[in-house]
């Protein structure tokens, strides 16, 4: 059996190291400064993703276990505390600190070249138990289908949920050239997927209206090459699309659904940490979503399809009913699809 | 430079993935040597894609009974996924948005034999999948097993891509010898344990068939740890002694 143990270090973040060109400015130094910020405002500063950043330190294969140690002794005093409003339990956290160290770390004979110092691992470690600061955040990156994408505060992290609308899309026939859309793509994760599947001709443009997603995500497209297949826009929801007007073959969406008044309940790491932006729906959570569904109608031509998540079971439910009642003209083979939990998760449907 | 200093230490983290010391897997899985999967079998589990099942839905009618684990490993990731249960793990509450947590572990009942493999090591859901599946490709090589006729025997070309070049009734068209991290060696090694069940274990038999010496066929199946693991619980089953 023992053959059949995935490797310690995972395969994706080494493929992604190996394919890494070096000309990038972006993954050769700590700190991306944004070209595009406005005169008002202070350029915006990105830090680089852990596992991107160059080995420039060094530890003894001791030290590094002591903070293993520590850590680890770390997340088990302090699970109890976490897991009241859904945090980590222990096991997922001593989880999160072998990903940490694949991260972090490089093995160069008896010694581990660490591509930040050992300092500050104990720093990071703190900042996530003790702020509950999102592992995400803590390494700069999640892993999301089979990308490893940038992300960063003031940008949503992916979740696995939202891996399945990609497959969503791809199971559509005929619109594999066309042009799709990704409305507030946040970290560009669905946009990415979904570019990486179209067609010669596909193209997709994602907007969002968070200067901070914008660059991440353009960040994120860079280190895939999309370039010539993602185009990010800034401005909130169809504003960006006004040349697009009845032309989108594909369009796709996780926007903003939780219900305001949920918003203070939610896991620390997620109501701490994660921007309000990208989760508060409005009262009833569906705000963002009747909007979408509403500006699909003039930005989709015939045939054309979309794809929204919902915050589940009665909201997709809801989506659906409006759908089907006020616009029964515009729509058709509206379908409620579940995620892999089982939770009605996803609204699809064609354009008429 | 750059790139190649890059690659080597790629190289070297390669190595490192096949033979980690001791203490290099204390550091990456933890002082307590976390090595058995930790979240696995603690939540409700769900059954999927039922939206994706084709319609040719062969585990219904029956006809799987006589299907081979080559039939199996012959088959497309998508139509062994069609055979398969996929377990994932629900979350207690509404999932989404709400939650920061990797629930990513992935567990494939393959429903025509039972068995069942499973990943949770990678942060993503859709690797877990991929990984679970290729173990299965493995697990279906070990556990079933196909009868085969010894009488005018020849050895599938998958068999015979595992063979050491020595081996006197491999041709060229072979090709160079396939080895444990090919992910066609499966294929091999089920052919190889099927004529091993087939002549009861015995080790010399098989390699005369296979134009080795019974030294070079050993070395072959303790190259690798499950190849090894399969051939002596076949041995064991038979009375006979254990490779070492």
């Amino acid at each position: 059996m023992s053959r059949l143990r995935l490797p310690l270090l995972s395969s994706a973040s080494t493929t992604l190291r190996r394919r890494r060109s070096p000309r990038s400015s972006y993954s050769s130094g700590a700190v991306i400064t944004s070209s595009s910020a406005s005169h008002h405002t202070p350029p915006l500063k990105l830090q680089s993703p852990l596992f991107l950043r160059p080995l420039s330190h060094s530890a003894s294969p001791s030290a590094l276990l002591s903070f293993r140690r520590w850590a680890e002794s770390l997340a088990r005093s302090s699970a109890a505390d976490l897991t009241f409003d859904g945090g980590p339990s222990s096991s997922e956290l001593i989880r999160e600190i072998s990903w940490l160290l694949q991260d972090a770390t490089s093995q160069d004979g008896d010694t581990f070249l660490l591509r930040t110092d050992l300092e500050d691992l104990y720093r990071l470690w703190r900042q996530r138990i003790e702020e509950r600061r999102p592992f995400q955040y803590i390494v700069g990156c999640q892993h999301w289908r089979d990308l490893v994408l940038a992300v960063s505060e003031g940008v949503l992290i992916p979740r696995p949920e939202t891996e399945e609308i990609v497959n969503l899309a791809a199971r559509v026939e005929g619109l594999q050239d066309g042009m799709w859309a990704d409305l507030g793509t946040g970290s560009g994760a669905i946009a990415i997927a979904i570019a990486r599947m179209l067609g010669e001709n596909g193209k997709v443009v994602a907007t969002d209206l968070s200067e901070m997603a914008v660059e991440v995500a353009q960040f994120n497209v860079g280190r895939y090459k999309l370039e010539n297949k993602v185009e990010i826009r800034q401005g909130s929801w169809f504003e960006p699309l006004q040349d697009l007007q009845g032309k989108l073959s594909g369009l796709v969406s996780n926007p903003p659904y939780i219900p305001s008044s949920h918003i203070h309940g939610l896991q620390a790491e997620v109501g701490r940490h994660e921007p309000s932006l990208a989760l508060d729906g409005g009262e009833n959570g569906t705000d963002h979503l009747l909007r979408l569904c509403e500006g699909s109608i003039s930005s989709l031509k015939p045939g054309g399809f979309f794809a929204f998540e919902t915050n589940g079971d009665k909201q997709s439910e809801q989506i659906v009913d409006f759908m089907t009642t006020q616009w029964s003209n515009s729509f058709h083979d509206i379908k409620i699809e579940a995620d892999f939990a089982g939770i009605k998760r996803f609204v699809t449907g064609f354009r008429r | 430079m750059l790139l190649r200093s890059h690659r080597k230490r790629n190289f070297r983290l390669m190595a490192m993935i096949r033979m980690p010391p001791t203490w290099v897997m204390r550091i990456f899985d933890g002082v307590y040597s976390h090595r058995s999967p930790p979240v696995l079998g603690l939540r409700r589990t769900h059954q999927y894609l039922t939206s994706i099942r084709s319609s040719s839905s062969s585990s219904s009618n029956g006809s799987t009974a006589t299907t081979t684990a080559g039939d199996y490993l012959r088959q497309t990731d998508e139509e062994l996924m069609n055979q398969c249960e996929m377990d994932t793990f629900k979350s207690s509450g509404p999932g989404g948005q709400h939650r920061n947590k990797r629930e990513s572990a992935v567990r494939l009942k393959h429903l025509p034999t039972g068995i069942i493999a499973q990943a949770v090591e990678d942060r993503s859901q859709h690797r877990n999948r991929s990984a679970a599946l290729s173990r299965l490709r493995t697990l279906l090589a070990l556990k079933v097993r196909n009868p085969i006729v010894l009488d005018g025997y020849k050895p599938p070309l998958e068999l015979l891509q595992i063979l050491p070049a020595k081996s006197t009734i491999r041709g060229s068209e072979a090709g160079s010898q396939i080895g444990p991290n090919n992910p066609k060696f499966a294929m091999g090694m089920q052919a190889l344990l099927d004529l091993l069940s087939t002549v009861e274990g015995s080790v010399s038999t098989a390699a005369k068939i296979l134009g080795l010496s019974t030294g070079a066929l050993s070395r072959l199946i303790l190259s690798d740890d499950s190849l090894r693991a399969a051939v002596n619980d076949l041995r064991t089953s038979k009375g006979m002694r254990p490779l070492k």
